[in-house]
């Protein structure tokens, strides 16, 4: 893959702007017997948190019209378990390594922080503080400015990494929330998580999951995703990295030209796992025909100021 | 674990709604019974995960029932010879054949009966005695019982009585297991059958495995998306602890 791919995202550099969104790659060495997961652009681990986590009960996934709901609840093997088991592996396989951390306090938030300073191997930090599948915290640091703000602040203080913030498309303002966490410190902004979704068994007549709700990803998110990134990139200044309904390189264009400077591929994972290098490599194409840098595209749709 | 992009090379319908697909890549499949496959056509954005599927052939042409019950399904059991089938596996963790001497009795319901064809054949091949065990609710979802005629014993049993005894499949599991319990239990069909095949093996004292089936995003165990709970209390993955499990990890010992 050519320089044009490389992506500059403030402190992070990124050698193409396709990154696995957390959820969708497990820890990524899962997958290393068929993707070459050290080229990937980066890959954004399953959340950790402190302590590990069951998950939430069964059923946890149902498909939905060209997308789908999970209520998965932040299953992961803790902190201790993917400092020790899983990094080393990560190191070896030369994995760009995304931390994606979730809390449910902020206490817990700046630990997690401050322990992966010291972690040989991490590229940069993502604070999810928009799961909507776990009941005690998660998704409610995401809905206020005030609270994304506070969270991001105090991570930033305990943290050299690279900071990016996960955000929620449940915010009443998502603009508000993208400003708060750029004032408090992000050097990135990630967005979107999932929307609550539910689908009801009619034989059943109960909803299909055991939470009832859960986030809804996929295709069918995609145009929501897109305006809420051509609307933060509009009133913040740090990148944007956009994702929602990602499958095709089209739909990867559609991101930049809103204003991501790099893109993150989740649902479109499971049904092919290699797709984050072939969408890198048919963007390298598309951008060779018109001598373009990746750097060119973003914010392209917007009116000329 | 592989990643193939393949092709059908034949479809035949072996009972009403029901496809059996063939497929043949550039690479073998090589797999146990009981290992399963994602599979996914061709065919754009929607719908947007592969749908896991035992397998019921191996090798270098591997082959899947489909029961067409909804619209990836439906789409699957449309395709022709020559359509794209991306397949990616075989995954999980399949029977554990016993070589000792119990007689294996192989319990099937409905589509479950593609990995236990599978297993037959191989039980077969090695010089064992199959019994196959198969319920239905009507004769039209039978498929591939004449495949199974030719490894195995066949006990057939349909809730109308189109076709075998009237009933539910226990009832001549049961009888069998009364005559001579030095046997082992190789099962796979809907959950309530599976419960039911698990409590008369635990009461008969006979070993049996299960092969569930549940919800899922990628099949390897990264998406978390299967969990069952299991009798220890804590969540079982159906793609990568199983889909093959040990009955008393899955269903409580019957009273």
């Amino acid at each position: 893959m050519s320089q044009r791919l490389q992506t500059v995202l403030g402190p992070l550099t990124l050698e193409n702007p396709f990154i696995n969104a957390s959820g969708t790659f497990g820890y990524a060495v899962e997958y290393a017997d068929f993707v070459d997961v050290g080229r990937l652009g980066g890959v954004s681990v399953k959340g950790i948190s402190l302590d590990p986590r069951p998950g939430n009960a069964p059923p946890r996934t149902v498909e939905t019209s060209a997308g789908m709901l999970n209520s998965i609840g932040l299953a992961n093997i803790g902190i201790d378990a993917f400092i020790t088991e899983t990094m080393p592996r990560l190191r070896e396989l030369g994995v760009t390594v995304i931390v994606n951390t979730f809390a449910t306090s902020i206490e817990d938030f700046v630990e997690l922080g401050r322990r992966f300073n010291d972690v040989e191997g991490v590229a940069a930090l993502e604070l999810n503080i928009s799961c909507p599948n776990v009941h005690a915290g998660g998704m409610h640091f995401g809905v206020s400015g005030a609270a994304a703000g506070e969270v991001t602040a105090a991570v930033r203080a305990v943290t050299g990494l690279p900071l990016m913030v996960k955000l929620s498309p449940e915010a009443g303002d998502i603009c508000e929330v993208a400003r708060a966490v750029e004032a408090a410190g992000a050097d990135m902004i990630t967005m979107i998580n999932t929307i609550r979704g539910m689908v009801i068994d009619v034989d059943r007549r109960r909803p299909m999951l055991g939470q009832k709700m859960g986030g809804m990803s996929g295709p069918a998110l995609k145009p929501l995703a897109v305006r809420m990134v051509y609307e933060v990139y509009q009133q913040v200044s740090i990148p944007i990295i956009g994702m929602g309904g990602i499958g095709s390189l089209r739909d990867a264009l559609e991101f930049f030209m809103a204003g991501s400077a790099a893109v993150q591929v989740g649902t479109a994972n499971y049904a092919e796992p290699g797709i984050s290098l072939r969408l890198a490599e048919e963007l390298d194409a598309w951008l060779s025909e018109r001598d373009m840098t990746t750097a060119d595209l973003v914010g392209l749709a917007h009116d000329p100021a | 674990m592989k990643y193939l992009r393949t092709r059908i090379t034949e479809v035949e319908y072996p009972a009403p709604n029901h496809a059996l697909l063939r497929f043949a890549g550039d690479e073998d499949i090589p797999a146990e019974p009981g290992e399963f496959v994602m599979i996914r056509g061709d065919w754009g954005v929607h719908p947007v995960l592969p749908r896991a599927f035992s397998l019921v052939e191996s090798g270098s042409t591997g082959s899947v029932l489909v029961k067409a019950i909804g619209e990836g399904t439906e789409r699957l059991a449309a395709m022709v010879a020559g359509d794209e089938l991306v397949v990616f596996g075989p995954l999980g963790k399949g029977y554990q054949v016993d070589t000792s001497e119990r007689r294996p009795l192989l319990v099937a319901g409905g589509v479950g009966v593609a990995p236990l064809l599978f297993l037959a054949r191989e039980l077969h091949a090695a010089g064992r005695r199959p019994l196959f065990l198969y319920g239905a609710r009507t004769a039209d979802d039978l498929p591939l019982s004449a495949e199974i005629e030719q490894v195995a014993e066949l006990v057939i049993t349909t809730e109308n009585g189109s076709v075998g005894e009237q009933g539910l499949i226990t009832a001549p599991l049961q009888r069998l297991l009364d005559e001579d319990a030095n046997a082992i239990i190789y099962t796979c069909g809907p959950d309530g059958m599976l419960h039911a095949v698990a409590d008369v093996a635990s009461r008969a004292g006979v070993p049996c495995q299960v092969a569930l089936e549940a919800p899922m995003a990628c099949g390897m165990g990264t998406c978390k998306g299967c969990a069952v709970m299991g009798t220890d209390g804590s969540y079982k993955y159906v793609c990568y602890d199983g889909p093959v499990f040990e009955a008393p990890a899955i269903f409580e010992a019957a009273s």
